[in-house]
């Protein structure tokens, strides 16, 4: 076991969340102090699984992308064997960078500094002017370090800085069902993702992010714009959007699970101007594989946030990636479903860029609310942001998860409840 | 010369030019209304990413003319939080070369720098700050029955096109 952190004595993390049996609170400084930031950093992001990359980027042996790891820059290979592996871009002499391309196909990664060549498995193969170190150096110990831990889930490759972390079945527990639900609305269970990413940088902190993505409360007000867009297109009329909305009914709900996860479930997306539902041939295609008996669960639509850096939505995955108390770079993927019409696929991603692109009608306004966060949080005066919707009418389900109406507040306790006990305690929890 | 004003023989760059500078007044004077007159009923308005087969791979924007006719509803007559206040933008246009000319149909490249701003509270995140995007765009102008010429396709390729991107609301 490793030394856990030293803590800052002059903030008192235990009091940073308050969970009451009729009201949740939050401090606000958990959006904008330095020193609370550098200790998520060491205790959540650098113990946890953090989703990486999909295994479709990564396609043919040799293949390769680079990215970060928390804040450490890492490459995801394709080897010769076919396995996938994460390593640091990081040159075992002097540090530099082996791999300046954010993707491609190499067998080799070169440091363009003294030309110290390496497999595109981490094996150091080749040295400039090797004979100046000697007989004794021994070059065995010079192979890029891997990643301590890498494990992929449906196609989800996940990695870990902590050696020591539970195996990431164990971490994903009852969220893995869920994730299982995304992934089979392929009717050959693969989902992949484009190669081009919309990426956002806000300046603001990323848990507004987290709270905003199974947020059921926001969309009437937030999303009003797109909503008469919606109305005037005829697409789908305001008054049944805001009445599905309210509605309170068993597919309609707001999920907390365990290690900070969360769910907003649908029965009736809002963000969709089609319905998948009504496509007969698709729908054909998931029972043929999947049995009539999944066809409700798969087709639910869902957000789902994997604590802490990463959510599934039905267009896209969604990456975060602090940069500082008050920046925050978002990556979304849209994903491609394997097994459908390629037109489907593209109609998809017309209405992603719609809702979700970097000029579209409804991201864009969440990431101008963060702003107003942002803002809004360095009154520290005012202190507490409230967290308590929907807590005198949330039940606890079969798995020990909490279950809220869409627009309650049930996932965001969730998530807090976890930030705070990493940030106490530091480890990931056994299922 | 009137943009877009009827005339025959092929397109001069002075034609082409008027057009472009009167696209660019349209947006600054925020008259969108106006801005969407001078596109043909099938008009594209495309920013790509790095990747440019908008069949597969995401773009920036990608829209057809009804959602252009979306775009300009949204900021016109919605709540849009992200332009709530607006942008002030000024569109700068330079380097301005007819490529290819028919009788009735051109393409026009030229550069494009849009500066933003908006105005507001400093002491306010992302407020009152002032940034300026370059692109190089290329335009397809098709002159109709009236003698009139519009554009057919508005392709702007950002210098920072596959960069992190924040509020991109605004028409560039």
């Amino acid at each position: 076991m490793r030394a856990a952190p030293t803590p800052d004595p002059s903030i008192d993390v235990a009091g940073l969340v308050i969970d009451e049996p009729h009201r949740f609170r939050v401090d606000g400084r958990v959006h904008t102090d330095a020193h609370l930031f550098s200790l998520e950093m060491q205790r959540i992001w650098e113990r946890s699984w953090l989703y990486v990359g999909h295994e479709s980027e990564i396609r043919q042996p040799g293949d390769y992308r680079t990215t970060v790891l928390g804040r450490q820059p890492i490459i995801l290979s394709r080897g010769e064997d076919g396995s996938i592996r994460a390593m640091f871009n990081r040159c075992m002499h002097r540090g530099a960078v082996v791999c300046r391309a954010e993707r491609g196909h190499a067998n080799h990664f070169r440091c363009p500094y003294h030309n110290w060549v390496y497999r595109n498995d981490g094996t150091l193969v080749g040295m400039a002017q090797k004979s100046g170190y000697g007989d004794s150096f021994d070059t065995s110990e010079m192979n890029l370090v891997a990643v301590p831990r890498l494990e992929v889930y449906r196609g989800l490759i996940f990695a870990c800085l902590d050696p020591e972390v539970i195996p990431l079945r164990d971490r994903l527990g009852p969220t893995a069902w869920y994730i299982d639900q995304w992934a089979d609305r392929s009717p050959v269970g693969r989902i992949a993702v484009t190669e081009g990413v919309h990426r956002y940088q806000y300046p603001g902190n990323w848990k507004f992010q987290l709270e905003n993505g199974v947020d059921g409360y926001h969309g009437n007000y937030v999303h009003e714009s797109f909503v008469k867009i919606l109305n005037r297109s005829g697409d789908r009329k305001q008054q049944e959007v805001v009445r599905t909305r309210n509605r309170v009914g068993s597919n309609n709900c707001a999920k907390g699970l365990p290690h900070g996860d969360g769910l907003l479930e649908r029965e009736d997306g809002m963000l969709g101007t089609f319905d998948y539902a009504s496509l007969d041939d698709y729908r054909q295609a998931l029972v043929e594989t999947h049995g009539q008996d999944r066809l409700a669960d798969i087709l639910t639509q869902r957000n789902i946030l994997i604590f802490p850096n990463v959510y599934l939505f039905e267009s896209h995955i969604r990456v975060m990636r602090p940069i500082s108390p008050t920046s925050t770079l978002v990556d979304t993927i849209p994903t491609w479903i394997e097994g459908i019409d390629d037109a489907l696929n593209t109609r998809r991603l017309r209405e992603h860029e719609r809702f979700f692109g970097p000029s579209s009608f409804g991201a864009t306004d969440d990431i101008e609310i963060f702003v107003l966060n942002q803002t809004g949080v360095q009154a520290e005066a005012a202190r507490w942001l409230d967290f308590s919707r929907g807590l005198a009418r949330e039940r606890v389900g079969k798995h020990g998860e909490r279950i809220g109406h869409s627009t309650d507040e049930t996932p965001q306790r969730a998530m807090y409840r976890e930030w705070q006990r990493r940030m106490l305690v530091g480890e990931e929890m056994a299922s | 010369m009137t943009a877009g004003a009827a005339a025959s023989g092929p397109l001069s760059r002075e034609q082409a030019e008027a057009l472009l500078f009167e696209e660019a007044a349209r947006l600054d004077d925020r008259d969108l209304h106006g801005w969407l007159e001078l596109f043909t009923d099938d008009a594209i308005y495309w920013l790509p990413m790095g990747i440019e087969d908008p069949d597969r791979e995401p773009s920036l924007i990608l829209d057809d003319r009804s959602r252009m006719e979306e775009r300009v509803f949204r900021l016109l007559d919605t709540a849009a939080h992200a332009q709530t206040p607006p942008s002030r933008t000024q569109h700068d246009i330079t380097n301005v070369r007819v490529v290819n000319v028919e009788l009735d149909r051109a393409q026009v490249t030229c550069h494009l720098v849009v500066h933003e701003v908006r105005i507001g509270d400093p002491s306010q995140v992302g407020m009152a700050q002032a940034r300026s995007l370059p692109g190089r765009c290329e335009y397809e102008l098709r002159r109709g029955g009236d003698g009139r010429w519009r554009i057919a396709r508005k392709v702007v390729r950002l210098l920072t096109r596959e960069l992190p991107q924040y509020n991109l609301t605004f028409i560039v």
